[in-house]
């Protein structure tokens, strides 16, 4: 299961990262709390597939579906 | 002299900081990545003390090319001996992320044997929450100074100013043992700091959310969205037509009184054709940049802004862009210059290339005095539908929206025929919490770009109005403009301009508005000033009614404003953020061809349909 498919106001733990994410960007999104073992709300889920609220900590972050469906979360 | 750097991650109100220290007037926004540009200035407090902003930056591990320019220059001012002292704002409301920043800077700053400042801003938002955090507890933990400020409110800047002075005079060595390499222990260092000693609850979140579920929702968000982007371009109309109708009275009085008192001839008739006529006729129209600059800073302010780009996100998708591209694309409405210095928050650079190509046809507030007139000119002042909304405020509308569209159309057909524009960088924007507008700020943004406005746009107004006058007046003293040398020059390209139904004197304006777009006005006020004669001092709407223009040449004009790149200023930013005059050189050009091959279907179009 990937971050993408969370549904509005689920929680999940990340897992891991895809290998298709760069490493740069995999220690970005750790660095932003995208960390393996944090805990991931999402937050908001517009229809039309426009990008989603995330909650890590106490900041919230918008990802697109590039970026969230290579984050694999376990609920 | 001793120097104090300022660095935080984005949006943690450190250029607010800045401001409030050295009392200059850095633009601040509440969106991530509005400070470009490493700023310098003296302190209040101690004018020989000089702090340094720092673009905020979210990591000391760069990924961007622009990331890389701001963590070298840190590094590099860590070694310069006149620093004395690192100021690291962290947000106190999202503490866990400013901390994980924070001891990347305090690890840096322990190799450079440099001191190092916590500072938790934002506390005057934990206290209207009824939060707080352990000040003490967090410094003792992490054995450097923590104080808690509001760079807003000014609490807690007394003992910040106390801290860096302690610092600058007596050098500490670096004392703190919580420093950690590796990215997992920095991380989960940050996590038991935040928990232990950061503010309980997460209020701020949950109104957050509250106020993200209706801006963000599929309908409400999207009808809130075009709602709001309207208020804005109607309140460009409505909201100055006061201050400008009092303008305009002020300028007519002022004539009324000093052209008596001049002895007629050449000095009469320059004041009455130049001054009143040309500059006045420009005057007019700083009340709508005050407006426009206001209202774009407040939604800047407000949080807004972000939740736009998210909104625009998918849709821009479609035109080869991101939602980051919405932010400089919506500076460029007041102004292209901070549009593209905003591209910079775009970090693909492909996308950040395709976002240049649609800045210069973003309606920037030099196209407004041009489109005013034109729309005052050509569309009646009546109220539309049951009087809800006027003819003239939709016709900007529309205006404004076919300069946007032939951006995205640009940026469409670009990306999709250059593979290499096709990939791309993955989206992730951090939502800023919402907050009331601070005005004074807004303000003072609003003023200082309306002074800009007339001071930088006024001298080259001035210096071309004086020389259109000087060659409109003379050899016969004003007698007959078709006769003077301007007559001549102008004549000689009028064929140029005839396939959109103007005659030499739009011509002669237009190539004097490739200097910049307000001078149109200016040299336009000027001919008819001279045409009219000193009696006649009527606005420059009315001239241009009075002069017969067919109603295709006024849309044409429109159109031809709307994608002209005639902005020396803008090719000269273009130049230095691109490293080269390529790209200006070539959209200057291709804009041009495009313009004209526009305006001259559109005066086609029209004026068939008039017929």
């Amino acid at each position: 299961m990937t971050l993408w498919d969370l549904k509005q106001g689920a929680c999940a733990t990340v897992d891991s990262f895809c290998s298709a994410l760069q490493g740069e960007y995999r220690t970005r999104l750790s660095e932003l709390g995208f960390h393996p073992g944090e805990q991931i709300a999402c937050v908001l889920s517009p229809s039309l597939g426009a990008p989603k609220l995330y909650r890590v900590n106490n900041t919230v972050y918008s990802l697109d579906d590039s970026v969230a469906s290579l984050i694999k979360v376990a609920c | 002299m001793s120097k104090t750097i300022l660095i935080g991650s984005p949006n943690s109100g450190k250029s607010l900081l800045f401001n409030k220290l050295t009392g200059l007037n850095q633009k601040v926004a509440n969106f991530p990545g509005i400070t470009v540009n490493i700023s310098s200035g003296k302190s209040l407090a101690n004018p020989a003390q000089v702090l340094m902003d720092f673009p905020g930056v979210y990591s000391l591990h760069a990924i961007s090319g622009e990331e890389t320019i701001s963590v070298d220059a840190f590094y590099a001012g860590l070694k310069d001996p006149e620093v004395s002292c690192v100021v690291c704002v962290v947000d106190a409301t999202r503490l866990e992320k400013g901390l994980i920043f924070a001891l990347q800077v305090i690890n840096a700053c322990a190799e450079q044997k440099k001191p190092v400042v916590i500072a938790a801003n934002m506390i005057d938002v934990l206290d209207g929450h009824g939060m707080s955090m352990d000040i003490d507890g967090l410094a003792g933990a992490l054995k450097v100074p923590v104080v808690a400020i509001s760079a807003r409110s000014g609490v807690g800047l007394a003992d910040l100013q106390a801290l860096i002075a302690n610092h600058r005079d007596t050098p500490s060595a670096f004392v703190s043992d919580i420093i950690a390499t590796d990215d997992s222990v920095v991380h989960r260092q940050a996590q038991k700091l935040a928990a232990n000693f950061g503010p309980k609850g997460d209020l701020l979140i949950n109104s957050q959310t509250r106020l993200d579920r209706f801006f963000l929702h599929s309908w409400f968000g999207g009808v809130s969205f075009l709602f709001i982007m309207y208020l804005l371009f109607q309140s460009i109309f409505t909201w100055a037509a006061p201050a400008m109708d009092a303008v305009e009275a002020a300028l007519q009085f002022a004539a009324s009184v000093i052209l008596p008192l001049l002895p007629s001839g050449a000095v009469s008739d320059f004041v009455a054709d130049a001054l009143f006529g040309g500059i006045g006729a420009f005057l007019v129209f700083v009340p709508q940049i005050f407006i426009l600059t206001l209202v774009v800073g407040m939604l800047e302010d407000s949080g807004y802004l972000a939740r736009a780009a998210v909104i625009c996100h998918k849709p821009l998708r479609v035109f080869g862009l991101t939602g980051k591209s919405f932010i400089p694309m919506l500076s460029s409405v007041a102004c292209a210059i901070p549009g593209i210095y905003a591209a910079r928050t775009v970090d693909s650079p492909r996308k950040r290339w395709l976002t240049y190509l649609a800045i210069p046809l973003m309606p920037c507030s030099a196209r407004l005095p041009v489109y005013s007139l034109l729309i005052a000119a050509f569309i009646p002042a009546s109220a539309a539908f049951g009087g809800l909304v006027g003819w003239q405020g939709l016709a900007m509308v529309g205006i404004y929206l076919f300069g946007i569209l032939c951006g995205l159309l640009v940026t469409a057909v670009v990306s999709r025929t250059n593979a290499a524009l096709q990939t791309d960088l993955p989206f992730v924007l951090e939502m800023p919490p919402y907050r009331l507008p601070s005005w004074k700020p807004l303000l003072r943004n609003a003023w200082n770009r309306s002074k800009h406005f007339v001071t930088k746009a006024g001298k080259v107004i001035f210096m071309v109005t004086v020389v259109i006058w000087v060659l409109g007046y003379f050899p016969n003293q004003g007698a007959s403009l078709g006769d003077s040398w301007l007559g001549y020059l102008g004549k000689m390209i009028e064929p140029l301009f005839a396939p959109f139904g103007l005659d030499w004197k739009y011509g002669v304006a237009i190539l004097s508005s490739f200097l910049a777009r307000e001078v149109f006005v200016g040299t336009l006020g000027t001919l008819f000033g001279i045409e009219g004669g000193e009696e006649n001092i009527i606005s420059l709407a009315e001239h241009i009614q009075n002069s017969g223009l067919p109603i295709g040449a006024g849309f044409a004009l429109l159109v031809f404003f709307s994608i002209a790149l005639q902005c020396v200023s803008t090719l000269a930013v273009l130049r230095r953020e691109t490293g080269s005059w390529r790209l200006p050189a070539q959209l200057f050009v291709s804009y041009s061809i495009f313009a004209y091959a526009a305006a001259w279907l559109t005066f086609i179009l029209v004026q068939s349909i008039a017929a």
